[in-house]
């Protein structure tokens, strides 16, 4: 029975408030109409006229999720719409009257009425009509047009005067529009517009003064596209490009959160900047990205790409659920995905399914269990990482394994002689013992723990178990002295897990300090003995045995994942300590400060032998000495022998050697910096996806299997059903969405909006484009003709006359074209807050051209950063690290760089696909009086005054077209002029004014004629804060 | 409203007479007829930057919000909730039964023993209604008659960053658009000479707490950049880049702001672009701020009865004491939104020394806040609001023998929280929390509802200011929020 369609029925169930539904009339985009009587024989277009209405009004309750599916009716497929049901059919194509929707929206019941008036929704009478005209001409369905495949659209003919400005494609598709909107393009932009328009579209800066030149004076046919074409080719291009991309996928330096600790990710940032240089074709460019470890033997490139995706923020403050944000960054990177490469909101299917779009909730848990396996879990330390060395690091690092190898091959090169020698001494060294347990006088620990001795000499640890603790142990002498101490953590039933630890929790130990001094018998304080050359068998990321000597408390040794299992370390006395009297004692002090890690079983020994012989490993070399020949397993031998020449000649000093060279190789390695990268979890520690109810994680449903939505078909032939499959599904010829939005990005950034306007949402509720032929024809274009290629679509947009026009607006045009949709002239928009900054250093002449490497601490006010936990600081770069090109600014999310926030760069904490531009009185007052932009005055004020020795006409003309490439007209200039002579009165007149304001661009005070140089900043000022400076052409 | 619609937000008063004819930027029409005076209907505020059509919703109580933010989570057990049973409890078990319905932070989530913790200093009556307050908040019993106590909020937070991005934000997780920006976006704001949503910072004398403030408190988050709350700072220049660079005079400045409006009205002219007559006018606004922000913070006017209403911290310059008195400067200047964060009330482990020390911070400079804006009558139009991101246990944590070694967790499930002005009840406490205080038991109050109360009464229908974001329309309150009549007159 159907409750809700049921038209005689005097009561009906409520249908739910939508809980979105308040503002949702906004997006309805079509307002235009033809005449009534056109309009009852043009057809009605589904997608353009009814599906808005549908799916604002009708889908919440009759759409794809059954959950919230009413009385049983489905209106959003054509099947279920005009099934028969038992009260009619709820549409009857060609029959309005017989349609129970057409009755239900027109019925004067206030209990029948559709939508409900409790869902706050109300057709206009338009609207009735074409749902009654759409019925009476059969109910067509059509699929969304963005959804649709591509089709590769015909280029219209253009014909008469106007086909000569046709240059491309592109132009026709234009031309199309503006002829049926009775329009006329707007005359090519002048060159100084032009070279000044193409070099920040295409690498984000205003054009040197050279490339200004060059284009100018080159007065071939192709000046334009060589222009274009040098500037595809420079360095700077990919730069640019990679902003945009790093916005999309939210990079920052830090992990975000409470906490936000540093992040190191830049080597990501700087494949993106190659990625785009190189012109990466965009179906790898996005394979390697999303599951470049999945691909067969992955270079450290794609290795590297992957970092993308970890992205995602991690919390680390204390009292959290880890499971609580490895999922919220799994769900970030489903929801960024489909934003990204699909412009779809998929994110909006987590808690039910999708009002509009063709994603149900259970699609929404199959697409994410394809991302759900991977072994990154909310870690503190970002594990899974890899260490990703820049092409220099790789070569010296090349150079210095060698070059141990190498060493190594003389070290072991046969030696008759030697090898002659050796058994003597392995029989002398099995006589002797170069270890001997210490013995313990007595052993005390701070906390109160009882500490007994083992059999075997080793110390056990019971009783009370505090936070930190201390062990005083005071031992004999032996008679040999000591060179070297040794500190064995063992395993022993008694422990917790077995130890060695004493937590039952972590059996880890982390030893902060150890120390040794030489001490009087019975006295209170000793001589302390310096120890040197820390070796372990083991050690965890972070935390080196060194930092068990280094005399800070807050760093030891510990050795986790390894936590399970016995570890040795040694340490050498820098001097060696003479046994001079038998009553001779040493006392140990062992701190432990790292909550309740301590150990629970240990063994302190002490040798005299020469310290190379002594190896953190758990055979002493004196007993493999003393083994049977026949006994000894191949790793003996090779100690034996190593041992033997360290400590003999001439193999001795090429010890010395490998002990340098690997000491260099172990600093190398550590500078390389360790990337966050995708691992798949390997097949027996693969986790169920479950639905979580309501997207709540902590309320598991159903468990899927990983898919793509059906809507847009499935994952490719043969292709994995994991990330990899995901990523070939997106690049694959059967999504129509991937080009069509890939497109659309960048042309929007070059004309101020898309063709679809809402770059994030190509869905039902997204606005519709505004030339689809012209997107059509350039996702076709750039999928099958271009091979995925940016630099091509990019030289084929700023080719076309389109780009080119001149970006007046004339009275017609504002009023027919406001917003310059139909494009009837240049664009014309304000720059992007790196642009603007980029451009005041760049004009200046003080921009570094550096590439790559960590992110740059470019000059801050103090007192923006606050920070408690990691001990972070924004200590500000010096040389040219200081003027880098804004994309290398350290980006913290809780705290971001205020200057380019201002100008709406975002904070990184999640996927901007678009930043909307704004304008408030705070970034006038950054241009105007941010420290960075009076330096950046003042070298432009500097430039100006060395443009002349007397001629101020010329200083200024100089600052001018260095700023804005072109030539001032008389007005423009003479009111500049005006304002240098006024103020260099001013500066004459106050000496001391002048100087302060050089003292603030950071000049010399002592700078030669400091009243005209400051004059000369005071107009620089003005010109890095006009609108065309800020505005691209 | 819908992010399409940002450019014509900021179009010229021509540009948009020209596009009734297509229906796009009424909204912005009605404001700038507003704030010419020709359309604002009598009693309407007059608006120096527009809010959004339709907004308010119906007759708003309120129209300024100051928020005082109380960092790390005050006590409610010690503070607010006057429990005498608890005292007869001291050092028993809080039940199981009583304990299992919330989450614990995992700092005492795996302790054994539970033991009451019962107010440290005795709790009095105060006011004509008799409200109980601890004697720790002698002032704040001063303003009871005037203040809302809400003994029954609750949240799901347990950790501090997500707690107070919850309340500010409408998520646990950072990068939505905050109260401030939301409100500044819905109703604009009467003067384009200060910034519509204003932030200013204080830490506890003793600098105990380790919590830090951080942007996204006052973020914008998906809105436009300019709603977001603009953070007046301790040191350097007030507002970031405020001061014009040494040696120029302004003079000098006024100069350079000409020829900056000379060349640009050539270029509109030549272009036609009405974003160059925003530009203009962007370039004045911060001609004015560079004036009306130092003459906000010079206090030095002042009579010297006010200065002693906030208490002798009001001299030092970044305590919550000034920072009060500065609220009331902005607020009288017509800022619609202030928030003040303070920090100090994490007293895990120092519950003995440190809470009556944050009491001493706090106390006189907010109720001297609420008097203040009393007496000047705008007390009535504007709503304060006190507290922080959730309460504290009633058991102990630490050890209880040790004079300085224990103190209270964070608690979610039950917390207390006040307002006064703007329409909310004063002299009523609000909610029934259990014998306890660790849960509520009747008239729970989320963050989402006091929220969505909060928003009503500026005029604002929660659910219907919208933001539409990666397809979605999102809302301060999320999917959540009811109002709670109980607490507005």
């Amino acid at each position: 029975m159907n409750l809700i369609f049921a038209l005689n029925r005097a009561s009906r169930l409520m249908a739910p408030l939508l809980a979105f539904a308040a503002s949702s009339v906004c997006a309805s985009p079509h307002k235009s109409s033809p005449p009534d009587n056109l309009r009852l024989r043009a057809p009605v277009d589904y997608s353009k006229d009814i599906r808005p209405i549908l799916a604002i009004n009708c889908f919440t309750c009759h759409g794809q999720d059954p959950l919230t599916r009413q009385g049983g009716l489905r209106l959003d497929t054509r099947d279920t719409a005009i099934a028969s049901r038992p009260s009619g059919r709820a549409i009857d194509p060609g029959k309005p009257e017989k349609s129970d929707i057409i009755a239900r929206i027109n019925t004067s019941s206030s209990d029948l009425i559709m939508p409900p008036v409790a869902s706050q929704h109300k057709l206009s009478a338009e609207q009735k009509r074409l749902l009654s005209l759409w019925v009476q001409q059969g109910a067509p369905y059509a699929d969304h047009w963005a959804f649709s495949p591509i089709t590769r659209p015909a280029q219209p003919k253009i014909k008469g005067t106007q086909s000569a400005w046709i240059r491309n494609p592109i132009d026709s598709f234009v031309m199309h529009g503006l002829q049926k909107a009775g329009l006329i393009p707007a005359p090519e932009a002048d060159r100084y517009t032009l070279i000044r328009r193409l070099s920040l579209d295409l690498t984000g800066l205003a054009p040197a003064q050279s490339d200004v030149a060059a284009f100018m004076s080159d007065g071939s046919k192709q000046a334009y596209e060589h222009a274009v074409d040098r500037l595809l080719n420079s360095p700077r291009y990919g730069e640019y490009w990679a902003r945009m991309w790093l916005d999309l996928m939210r990079y920052a330096d830090t992990q975000g959160y409470e906490k936000d600790n540093p992040r190191t990710i830049w080597r990501y940032r700087d494949w993106v900047i190659d990625a785009f240089n190189t012109d990466m074709p965009y179906d790898r460019f996005t394979v390697e990205q999303l599951a470049g470890d999945l691909l067969p033997n992955p270079t450290d490139s794609q290795l590297l790409a992957t970092a993308c995706h970890r992205n995602t923020m991690t919390n680390t403050e204390g009292g959290v659920d880890p499971e609580e944000f490895r999922v919220a960054a799994i769900k970030d990177r489903v929801d960024t995905t489909g934003q990204v490469w699909m412009g779809l909101t998929i994110g909006c299917a987590k808690c039910h399914s999708h009002k509009y779009d063709p994603v149900t909730n259970q699609e929404y848990y199959r697409f994410y269990a394809l991302f759900n396996q991977t072994a990154d879990a909310n870690y503190g330390d970002e594990t899974p990482t890899a260490q990703m060395p820049s092409e220099d690091q790789r070569k010296k690092l090349a150079e210095v394994q060698g070059r141990v190898i190498s060493l190594r091959e003389s070290f072991n090169r046969d030696s008759p002689n030697l090898d002659a020698q050796q058994p003597a001494w392995e029989k002398q060294l099995a006589a002797s013992r170069t270890w001997s347990n210490a013995s313990h006088i007595e052993a005390k620990a701070e906390s109160g723990a009882t500490i007994h001795a083992r059999a075997d000499g080793a110390l056990l640890v019971s009783g009370t178990h505090k936070d930190k603790d201390v062990y005083t142990l005071t031992c004999a002498v032996p008679a040999g002295g000591i060179t070297a101490m040794r500190l064995e953590a063992l395993k022993d039933p008694s422990l917790p897990n077995g130890g060695p630890g004493r937590d039952a929790a972590d059996q880890n130990v982390v030893t902060s300090e150890i120390t040794i001094e030489s001490i009087a018998p019975n006295a209170a304080a000793g001589s302390k003995l310096a120890l040197t050359n820390a070796r372990a068998d083991f050690e965890q990321g972070g935390w080196p045995v060194s930092a068990a000597i280094d005399g800070n408390p807050d760093t030891g040794w510990a050795f986790s994942p390894q936590n399970a299992q016995a570890h040795v370390a040694i340490f050498d006395l820098k001097s060696p300590l003479p046994a001079v009297d038998a009553n001779q004692q040493v006392r140990l002090t062992i701190r432990q400060n790292y909550a309740r890690l301590q150990h629970g079983c240990f063994r302190i020994s002490f040798s005299s032998s020469d310290p190379k012989l002594l190896q953190p490993t758990a055979d002493d070399i004196s007993e493999i000495a003393a083994r049977a020949a026949a006994k000894r397993s191949d790793a003996d031998r090779q100690r034996l022998k190593e041992a033997f020449r360290q400590t003999h000649a001439p193999t001795d000093a090429i010890w010395k050697q490998i002990a340098a060279a690997e000491a260099e190789q172990k600093t190398l390695e550590a500078s390389i910096p360790r990337i966050p990268i995708m691992k798949e979890l390997t097949t027996d520690k693969q986790r169920v996806t479950r639905i979580h109810r309501r997207g709540n994680f902590m309320d598991p449903g159903d468990t899927v299997t990983p898919a793509v939505p059906a809507a847009f078909g499935a994952l490719p032939a043969g292709a994995p059903p994991n990330r990899l499959g995901a990523a070939q599904w997106l690049v694959s010829k059967s999504n129509p969405l991937t080009p069509r939005v890939a497109v659309n990005r960048i042309w929007a950034r070059m004309f101020g909006v898309g063709i679809v306007e809402t770059e994030e949402d190509f869905g039902t509720q997204g606005v519709p484009p505004s030339n689809p032929d012209l997107l059509n024809y350039l996702a076709a274009s750039f999928r099958d003709d271009m091979g995925w290629s940016f630099k091509k679509l990019c030289k084929t947009i700023v080719m076309s006359s389109t780009y080119r026009q001149a970006s007046v607006a004339t009275p017609l045009k504002k009023k027919i074209d406001p917003r310059n949709l139909l494009l009837s002239r240049g664009p014309r928009f304000r720059m992007t807050a790196e642009m603007i900054r980029d451009q005041a250093l760049a004009v200046s002449g003080l921009l570094s051209s550096k590439m790559y490497g960590p992110s740059m601490m470019p000059p801050q006010p103090s007192g923006i950063w606050r920070t408690v936990y990691s001990g972070m600081k924004w200590e500000t770069s010096k040389g040219e690290d200081r003027y880098r090109r804004g994309l290398y600014t350290f980006w913290r999310r809780s705290s971001p760089y205020p200057a380019m926030t201002t100008f709406d760069a975002g904070s990184g904490e999640f996927c901007v696909v678009r930043r909307i531009r704004t304008n408030t009185p705070l970034q006038a007052l950054v241009t105007l009086n941010d420290p960075a932009y009076i330096e950046a005055a003042g070298a432009l004020g500097k430039a100006m005054l060395a443009a002349s020795p007397t001629d101020v006409q010329q200083r200024i003309v100089t600052g001018f077209r260095r700023t804005l490439v072109r030539v001032p007209y008389p007005a423009e200039a003479s009111r500049l002029v005006a304002l240098y002579r006024l103020t260099l009165a001013g500066f004459k007149a106050k000496p001391e004014a002048a100087k302060s304001l050089l003292a603030a661009a950071n000049l010399s005070a002592s700078e030669d004629r400091g009243a005209e140089l400051a004059a000369c900043i005071t107009v620089a000022n003005v010109l890095l804060n006009l609108d065309e400076t800020v505005s691209k052409p | 409203m819908n992010p399409l619609f940002e450019n014509d937000l900021r179009a010229s008063r021509r540009e948009l007479f020209g596009k009734t004819a297509s229906g796009i930027g009424i909204a912005a029409i009605a404001s700038l007829l507003e704030q010419e005076g020709m359309a604002a209907p009598p009693g309407k505020e007059k608006l120096a930057i527009p809010g959004l059509q339709g907004l308010p919703h119906f007759a708003p109580k309120a129209k300024r919000v100051v928020v005082l933010w109380q960092g790390g989570a005050p006590s409610h057990v010690d503070l607010f909730q006057h429990q005498p049973l608890l005292e007869q409890r001291r050092m028993q078990q809080v039940p199981d039964s009583i304990r299992s319905k919330g989450r614990l932070s995992t700092m005492t989530a795996g302790q054994k023993n539970y033991p009451v913790l019962p107010p440290i200093k005795p709790f009095k009556q105060y006011g004509k209604n008799g409200m109980w307050l601890s004697e720790m908040l002698p002032y704040t019993g001063g303003i009871s008659d005037e203040i809302c106590l809400i003994n029954s909020m609750h949240t799901e937070a347990v950790n501090h960053a997500p707690g107070v991005t919850l309340f500010m934000t409408g998520s646990q997780i950072p990068g939505r658009p905050s109260m401030g920006a939301w409100a500044t976006y819905g109703l604009g704001c009467v003067t384009s000479e200060l910034p519509a949503f204003c932030v200013m910072t204080s830490m506890d004398t003793g600098k105990t707490c380790g919590q830090l403030f951080y942007d996204y408190y006052w973020g914008s988050g998906f809105l436009p950049s300019r709603y977001q709350g603009v953070r007046f700072r301790g040191e350097g220049d007030p507002v970031l880049y405020l001061a014009d660079p040494s040696g120029t005079s302004r003079s000098l400045r006024r100069g350079q702001l000409d020829d900056i409006s000379e060349l640009n009205h050539r270029r509109l002219t030549e272009f036609g672009d009405p974003e160059i007559e925003t530009r203009i006018t962007q370039y004045e606004m911060a001609y004015k701020m560079q004036t009306s922000v130092p003459d906000l913070l010079d206090i030095s006017k002042e009579p010297k009865s006010i200065l002693d209403m906030y208490g002798p911290d009001v001299q030092r310059k970044g305590s919550f004491a000034r920072n009060c008195l500065l609220a009331r400067r902005l607020l009288e200047r017509g800022v619609r939104f202030v928030q003040l964060m303070h920090a100090g009330w994490d007293q895990h482990g120092n519950l003995d020394t440190q809470l009556a020390l944050q009491c001493k911070d706090t106390d006189q400079p907010s109720a001297a806040l609420v008097m203040d804006l009393k007496q000047r009558g705008l007390l009535d139009d504007t709503i304060v609001l006190w507290g922080g991101e959730f309460g504290r246990t009633t058991f102990v944590q630490g050890d209880i023998t040790k004079p300085n070694a224990h103190g209270r967790d964070h608690l979610g499930t039950c917390y207390s929280m006040w307002v006064a002005g703007g329409g909310f009840k004063g002299g009523t406490v609000y909610g029934k929390p259990d014998e306890y205080c660790y849960n509520v038991e009747a008239d729970g109050v989320h963050p989402y509802d006091l929220q969505a109360t909060i928003l009503h009464q500026l005029g604002i229908e929660h659910t219907k200011l919208t933001y539409r974001y990666q397809g979605r329309d999102f809302r301060l309150t999320d999917v959540h929020g009811a109002l709670v009549p109980g607490i507005i007159s």
